[in-house]
């Protein structure tokens, strides 16, 4: 089932992803907020308390983890809003046109891709100036490949969000995906705590986290690679895990699209 | 050479055939109107030449191309304006219009040209800045319309155009359908169930009836297949008619005669959707107390002419709506109506039953409708759970197959 790809559609898509999610100011201060308050509130406040893991202050801990926070929730939303075009009716116009579905989906997780990571680049400045990351010339380098490993990371959530948007019919159930997919998705993924401190059963939740993965690499990213507090593994094989998680969720989210029904 | 030809376009959805057999040409600089009630088969017939839908047998071709095999010439040659909304409220007309044009890859300068164009045509220009959700119902009839030419098609489809508008702005998108198609020859086909808008658009119109083809003519000849004038008898009392209809069929002047429903469907309508819905909950109560439905007496089978039944049982329990009971109005066509009138008079006086009212017109496409299908075309009561069964299947059906 190869359908024929079209730049300029995946483009066109692209394009309308960004024009909404800027227009609609209120959702980015809310969600940017939302980041914020478990910065400043967790940060802070469980900082005191916990002062930190291996030398390293809680909120330069936290920090990486509640940037992913704002990048599987902004991303995994934009991905069920394939359910709102079919509601309000503007799925027909896109396929009707003469484009290939595949085309419109991947303007459709290109666009969830960037906007979420944007959200990601605000929070990761608003921890950057709380004082979460050492200024040292390698973080230049670490911010630059933390924004790679964003768009990675919510091009697989986006995916996930279609995939689960393709499967349901109407919104009433997105209470559901929040408490059953994007909360555990969020809290296993080692933003409060590092795994070796977790007992033994929730680790191996952990390790089936994909989101644990991007958190350790943007932690990579972000703090330095002499960190002690990554996982079991090495960056490359949390980025191996992460990028085929992406292109498993890529591959289902466009099939499941490509059947949806209008 | 024809720019659209249908040949046995057939759709079935599981046991229901929507679209049955349907052949047909449209010329080019054409507007031809699909008629018929809901659930006739008009969007699925649209859908299927749209290759939105893909036939169960037979094919068609839009503007020279297979709508089975090369759908993306098909989909470049047409526009489609939908019978929903499928506008994106949140982003402005011209971010509307700038969106498709993309999508059907034109070129930038091409495409602010057209927006420009097409905007001034629409009469959107000055609000083309502002975001939809801002427009009137009508403003946003006219976006959609103007998206769906911005790619310049060979042929627009519009699927029930002015429906749910008010009678002001529905002429004045009747206008601007006429002045597309004069001053750009853009061969238009569209669906209705207003047989005025029918009349007034269409070159010709094509009746559909439970996905047949039953007419396909010019307005005028349509209703010269019904020379004569009609006269409507309204009559006290339903019991009159089985008494008076042989005695008119006699006459010779008189070419047919039809009986038809009371004025008030859309009110039995609603009653009868209301009595449909205590059944399901099985809160019948004493609506219907000559009614058993259910396995209870062993009849899993639903009366065939429960509408009628329900209708009645609700009149008659609350007592208002009565009358709305049986069927008191017979339709006679009739040579030189006029002067036949009192004849009529006198015929029906003979017999004892008592008239509440005359009318005289001439033939409207109403009256071809019903002398063509035997049905009104607003009136859902004659075969009223086949028309609710097949427009829920077609409905639900339309969702489940659409191509990408």
């Amino acid at each position: 089932m190869v359908q024929p790809l079209s730049g300029q559609a995946i483009y066109v898509v692209l394009l309308r992803e960004l024009k909404r999610y800027w227009r609609a100011k209120a959702r980015i201060i809310a969600s940017v907020a939302q980041s914020f308050f478990f910065l400043v509130i967790f940060g802070l406040g469980l900082g005191s308390f916990i002062g930190g893991f291996g030398g390293m202050n809680y909120l330069s801990y936290l920090g990486p983890g509640i940037i992913g926070m704002g990048l599987l929730f902004g991303s995994v939303f934009s991905g069920v809003s394939v359910i709102f075009d079919r509601q309000f009716g503007f799925m027909k116009e896109m396929l009707v046109a003469p484009v290939s579905r595949t085309s419109i989906i991947l303007g459709k997780i290109l666009g969830g891709a960037v906007t979420a990571s944007i959200q990601g680049i605000i929070l990761m400045t608003v921890a950057g100036l709380m004082g979460a990351f050492t200024p040292t010339p390698a973080l230049a380098a670490g911010v630059l490949a933390a924004v790679g490993v964003m768009l990675l990371i919510t091009a697989g959530f986006v995916g996930l969000g279609v995939t689960i948007g393709s499967a349901l019919s109407d919104f009433h159930a997105f209470q559901l995906i929040a408490t059953f997919v994007m909360w555990p998705l969020f809290m296993l993924s080692g933003v409060f705590f590092p795994i070796d401190m977790a007992p033994a059963p929730l680790q191996v939740a952990m390790l089936c986290d994909p989101m644990f993965y991007g958190v350790e690499l943007l932690r990579w990213c972000l703090l330095g690679a002499g960190t002690p507090l990554l996982g079991p593994f090495g960056w490359l094989i949390a980025l191996g895990v992460l990028a085929g998680f992406t292109a498993v969720m890529v591959g289902i989210g466009t099939y499941l699209f490509s059947r949806v029904q209008v | 050479m024809p720019v659209i030809e249908a040949n046995n376009l057939t759709k079935r959805f599981g046991p229901l055939t929507a679209v049955d057999h349907v052949s047909f040409s449209v010329e080019e600089g054409e507007i031809l109107g699909f008629l018929g009630p809901n659930g006739a088969g008009k969007t699925t017939t649209l859908n299927m030449l749209a290759t939105l839908l893909r036939p169960t047998s037979g094919t068609a071709t839009v503007n020279g191309h297979d709508i089975l095999e090369e759908s993306d010439a098909v989909r470049r040659s047409i526009g489609f304006v939908f019978q929903d909304p499928t506008l994106d409220i949140e982003l402005t007309g011209h971010e509307n219009l700038d969106f498709h044009g993309r999508l059907y890859g034109l070129k930038r300068d091409v495409r602010q040209q057209r927006i420009k164009e097409i905007l001034k045509v629409v009469q959107l220009t000055d609000r083309a800045d502002d975001l939809v959700k801002t427009y009137s119902g009508g403003m946003k009839r006219r976006l959609e319309i103007a998206r769906g030419l911005l790619h310049y098609p060979k042929v627009l489809f519009l699927d029930e155009p002015t429906l749910g508008l008010d009678p002001q702005t529905r002429r004045a998108i009747w206008e601007h359908i006429q002045r597309l198609n004069q001053d750009e020859n853009i061969t238009i086909i569209l669906t209705t169930h207003y047989t005025e808008e029918a009349d007034y658009l269409c070159d010709r119109i094509q009746i559909i009836d439970f996905g047949k083809i039953v007419a396909l003519d010019t307005p005028d000849k349509l209703k010269a297949r019904l020379e004569g004038d009609i006269v409507s008898l309204v009559f006290k009392d339903s019991a009159a008619i089985p008494k008076i209809k042989p005695l008119l069929e006699k006459k010779g002047w008189v070419r047919r005669v039809d009986e038809v429903a009371s004025d008030n469907n859309h009110a039995a309508m609603s009653r009868m959707m209301q009595a449909m819905r205590g059944m399901a909950s099985g809160n019948m109560g004493g609506m219907m107390p000559s009614m058993s439905f259910g396995g209870a007496a062993g009849r899993s089978k639903i009366p065939k002419h429960m509408p009628q039944k329900i209708v009645q049982g609700i009149g008659g329990g609350n007592g208002e709506n009565g009358r709305d009971g049986g069927q008191r109005r017979l339709n006679l066509l009739v040579d030189d109506g006029g002067h036949r009138i009192p004849e009529i008079v006198k015929l029906v006086d003979r017999t004892g039953a008592v008239l509440e009212s005359v009318e005289l017109h001439k033939p409207t496409l109403d009256d071809v409708f019903l002398s063509v299908t035997g049905r009104n075309i607003r009136d859902e009561r004659g075969s009223f759970m086949e028309t609710v069964r097949r427009y829920r299947i077609v409905r639900e059906a339309r969702g489940q197959h659409v191509r990408g």
